[in-house]
């Protein structure tokens, strides 16, 4: 690489930097604003609006529901990932390839047609708009992952590990949950934090197959919709942090995964 | 009472086919308790098909499997008093040292203080005292050979399977641990039963030593008998160095066997079957069976030659012989490097035992 596109590549690369950050530094900023108005100039500071969050019931419990939402779609999605995992991994079957293809197509499908569909099956099999509805919504949309995530550390498993335990006395099952569980930890840890992202971030599902009770990204958008105001920033910093400290946790475990053992 | 109960394992004429391969023939072998036994082969012979049967991870498609009497051909792995070394040993990552070696009695339901007791014996045993709390990627390469032994002992299993578990130690390594695994063994007083396509491994450490070959068995006997005895081709080349010697059979008296080898007369013996008159034979004459002369000896396969190549390897020198009168016709051998110098000429005379030359089944 010579120099001049070593100059140019640092410099593309940093104005993509500040492209990703300004935004979010400014959302960060406005939520300490003293004043109903976003927008500068910023005369005087207040963490007022953080203590407005931490008092207002209505977000608290929004912020709950919605976390009962990620935890249980999480705790359903690593279920029937890891035992599709585990199921297509090692088994080769006729058709195997499109079995996968199918329970891969979730991940993929644009997030308003599933919506849309899951909206129209959820009324058909009677149930309610609402949390369990929002909750299978989100798992058919994660599984998928996990089963990516598991079967790529399925097949770093050396095959004696498994036949090991047999041979030492565990039944398929006894060998499944003490040698191949703790070999998918790191996985697993990875995938489920990831599961509980995309959980907590979708609006879309959460829009077309909640209740009357919103969930956090339905919340932030009814109120946006009645004006701007800096508890919105405020709710937000509250998530961006959350989400980035899980978010890096997940990575970690991800390349620890991948780095292997 | 004799044979019967001495059998800890008797593979019942089992066949093992996968497709259209057929990995193991109708092998009908009996293996005796406390016995050291090799199955010894090149890849696909058949050994390690025969080991994953034993051990459970292999049906047969025909015959029987019968452990202490009990068959358990279709018994799963985790049903039979049967463990497992493996090649890559398959130590448990997320277990300690000592969690790997108390697994197979946790299984076995065996109370805490009894797995802590017999855990403290394997340890102490094995020399791995110190590492019980380790994780088994802190390990060297022969500490975790040690640490898959000591687990796969632990359930005081009635057959030890061993697959290849030298494979993955470096050459130095590799002699010090056959010691200790035969010293092990004899402890013990387990039965072992070792796979491996290295005949040096298999020549150190077995009681018996089953030569394989395309599923079926070459020869099985003593280490000894192998190398002096071959009695086939394969054998005697899978074997050790030898050179082969083809002639036609011309008389057979109560010792010996006379062969006509491109009209030299030589005297040679047969082990395990009796060639006829007439018969085109080969025969195996090992290396250091070759004795030099500088003159005409008088006895008998004396034959005399030159030298072609002679190289000095320390505690021996190799000979490369070209036989008078014979086109082509090149016979190695090794000699003391002492006597080495008393052939200091070109021209020298060979000869050998008549019980040194194995004539060979075709």
């Amino acid at each position: 690489m010579t120099r001049h596109t070593r100059i140019v590549m640092s410099v593309v690369y940093w104005a993509f930097v500040i492209y990703l950050f300004v935004p979010l530094a400014l959302m960060v900023t406005m939520g300490f604003k003293d004043s109903k108005f976003i927008g500068f100039p910023i005369r005087a500071w207040t963490f007022d609006w953080y203590a407005t969050v931490m008092q207002d019931t209505q977000v608290l419990a929004v912020f709950g529901y919605s976390m009962a939402i990620a935890v249980s779609t999480t705790v359903l999605s690593l279920i029937i990932g890891t035992w599709m995992a585990t199921f297509l991994g090692p088994n080769m079957f006729r058709g195997k390839a499109i079995v996968f293809a199918l329970a891969c197509l979730p991940a993929v499908i644009p997030g308003i047609i599933s919506a849309i569909a899951l909206r129209i099956f959820a009324r058909l099999i009677d149930i309610e708009p609402g949390m369990l509805a929002i909750i299978l919504g989100h798992t058919v949309h994660n599984v998928p992952f996990v089963a990516l995530v598991v079967m790529a550390r399925l097949s770093t498993q050396p095959k004696s590990h498994i036949e090991a335990a047999r041979d030492l006395g565990a039944d398929s099952i006894v060998a499944f949950f003490r040698v191949t569980l703790p070999y998918l930890k790191p996985a697993l840890i990875g995938a489920g934090i990831f599961c509980m992202l995309l959980s907590f971030d979708d609006f879309v599902r959460a829009f077309f197959l909640g209740g009357y009770q919103p969930t956090l990204p339905v919340l932030i958008f009814a109120k946006l919709r009645s004006g701007m105001s800096p508890e919105i920033n405020a709710i937000s910093t509250i998530v961006l942090i959350m989400t980035a400290i899980l978010g890096l946790w997940a990575e970690r475990s991800m390349r620890r995964l991948n780095k292997g053992s | 009472m004799t044979g019967e109960t001495d059998t800890i394992v008797h593979i019942d004429n089992v066949t093992k086919r996968f497709g259209s391969v057929v990995a193991v023939d109708r092998l009908d072998m009996r293996i005796m308790a406390g016995e050291f036994v090799t199955f010894l082969g090149p890849s696909g012979c058949g050994k390690s098909t025969t080991l994953r049967m034993l051990g459970g991870f292999e049906t047969p498609d025909e015959g029987r499997i019968v452990l202490d009497g009990v068959d358990v051909t279709r018994k799963p792995p985790n049903r039979r008093d049967v463990n497992m070394v493996f090649q890559d040993y398959a130590l448990f990552p997320h277990m300690t040292v000592g969690q790997n070696i108390a697994f197979g009695l946790e299984l076995k339901g065996e109370p805490r203080d009894e797995i802590d007791r017999r855990m403290g014996e394997l340890l102490d045993f094995l020399q791995l005292s110190g590492f019980r709390d380790r994780s088994p990627d802190q390990l060297s390469g022969g500490q975790r050979q040690r640490v898959a032994l000591a687990r796969a002992l632990a359930p005081d299993p009635k057959l030890l399977l061993l697959d290849e578990p030298l494979g993955a130690l470096d050459a130095k390594l590799r002699g010090q641990v056959q010691i200790e695994l035969k010293d092990i063994q004899k402890r013990t007083g387990k039965t072992f039963f070792f796979v491996t396509h290295d005949q040096e491994e298999a020549l150190t450490m077995s009681d018996r030593v089953v030569v394989m070959n395309a599923g079926r068995v070459e020869q099985a006997g003593t280490p000894e008998d192998l190398y002096f005895r071959p009695e086939s081709r394969f054998v005697a080349e899978f074997i050790g160095e030898t050179n082969l010697i083809e002639g036609t059979v011309r008389g057979i008296d109560k010792d010996t066997i006379a062969i006509d080898w491109n009209g030299t007369d030589v005297r040679g013996v047969a082990h395990g079957h009796q060639p006829c008159e007439g018969d085109t034979v080969t025969a195996s004459l090992r290396l250091e069976n070759v004795m030099c002369h500088p003159r005409k000896p008088a006895r008998m396969n004396a034959i005399e030659g030159r030298i072609v190549s002679k190289l000095f390897k320390g505690s021996r020198t190799s000979l490369d012989i070209r036989i008078g009168g014979h086109q082509n016709t090149v016979i190695h051998a090794y000699m003391d490097a002492g006597n080495a110098a008393q052939v200091a000429d070109d021209r020298l005379w060979i000869s050998w035992e008549p019980e040194r030359l194995t004539v060979l089944r075709d």
